[in-house]
């Protein structure tokens, strides 16, 4: 007899919290882009927006703008610059104001010798 | 604060004077007595969706991509209704909107008449990347996101979003779980400052 079986009987309860333990499928799904800050110069920014598909990166002055909400997880900047971007595995994205996914990133001044 | 505003039209000058002479203190009370009651009413209203939500999607020109994984949802391995959400084929039925696709304009009868038939409290949901404006910019064919034409209460990101960011969004929406991605600043190393 299935253990959940007994355990609903027990408790009454037959279902589970979300999330019960992590999906082993969530590893696989294509996710946002994580940025190292240390290898983000201007240059590598400028390439960055110009290989991104979709209107999730562009450039303010010394600020690097990343929208995670138009951000479609295609990989591009990853392939791009391996070094300076990887994937960052958060999926679970959902908010209540468009603002949050708004994320801004200050570029060095200076570019790297 | 004393001053009285000068009366707009179609407002009896009488009728703001006294407003402004004797019912200052009482009516601010007042007010913020319906405001305590009308927050009050609202969150139990909210509490009912949070186990008893009845969903109904909308297409606006989607790829179809977002509703390949919202029909998974109610699939055995994400299971949504023991959670309490059901899909409804009806807006009138429906506690929730959930509206994948750019919002293409030749949709803008459907949707109006979608959310205006859908019964108070509604929770529009924007899902997808293109709902959410990363795709398709505004122009002759698109309004490019869901905001511009209905007041969005959640974002679900994702192109297409998975079925378990579909599921926290629904969570989110309904007062659940807490949206945590305002916190995550998708950038390491030390931020140069």
């Amino acid at each position: 007899m299935p253990a959940w079986f007994l355990r609903g009987l027990r408790r009454g309860v037959v279902t589970t919290r979300y999330p019960d333990r992590p999906d082993p499928s969530a590893a696989d799904l294509p996710t946002p882009p994580r940025f190292r800050a240390g290898q983000l110069t201007a240059g590598v920014a400028g390439r960055l927006v110009e290989v991104c598909p979709s209107r999730a990166l562009w450039r303010e002055d010394d600020v690097l703008v990343f929208d995670a909400g138009a951000c479609t997880g295609c990989g591009r900047c990853e392939r791009a610059a391996p070094e300076a971007v990887t994937a960052s595995g958060e999926f679970e994205l959902a908010v209540t104001a468009r603002d949050h996914l708004i994320k801004r990133i200050p570029l060095p001044r200076q570019p790297r010798p | 604060m004393n001053a009285v505003s000068p009366a707009q039209p179609g407002c009896s000058p009488g009728r703001a004077r006294s407003a402004g002479i004797d019912g200052q203190g009482s009516d601010a009370a007042g007010a913020a007595e319906i405001e305590q009651a009308a927050g009050q009413l609202r969150e139990r209203i909210d509490r009912q969706f949070r186990r008893s939500l009845h969903i109904r999607t909308l297409d606006t020109g989607s790829c179809a991509a977002c509703e390949q994984e919202i029909r998974l949802l109610a699939a055995p391995h994400y299971d949504l209704h023991r959670l309490g959400f059901f899909f409804t084929p009806a807006p009138r039925h429906a506690d929730l909107l959930l509206v994948t696709g750019p919002i293409v304009r030749a949709m803008d009868v459907a949707v109006r008449k979608t959310y205006e038939a859908m019964p108070g409290p509604k929770i529009v949901v924007a899902t997808g990347a293109c709902a959410l404006g990363g795709v398709l910019g505004p122009d002759a064919f698109v309004h490019g996101a869901v905001d511009a034409v209905l007041p969005v209460d959640v974002w679900i990101p994702g192109c297409p979003p998975s079925p378990l960011a579909l599921l926290h969004g629904l969570l989110v929406a309904v007062g659940r779980l807490a949206g945590k991605a305002g916190e995550l600043a998708f950038v390491t190393e030390g931020t140069p400052r």
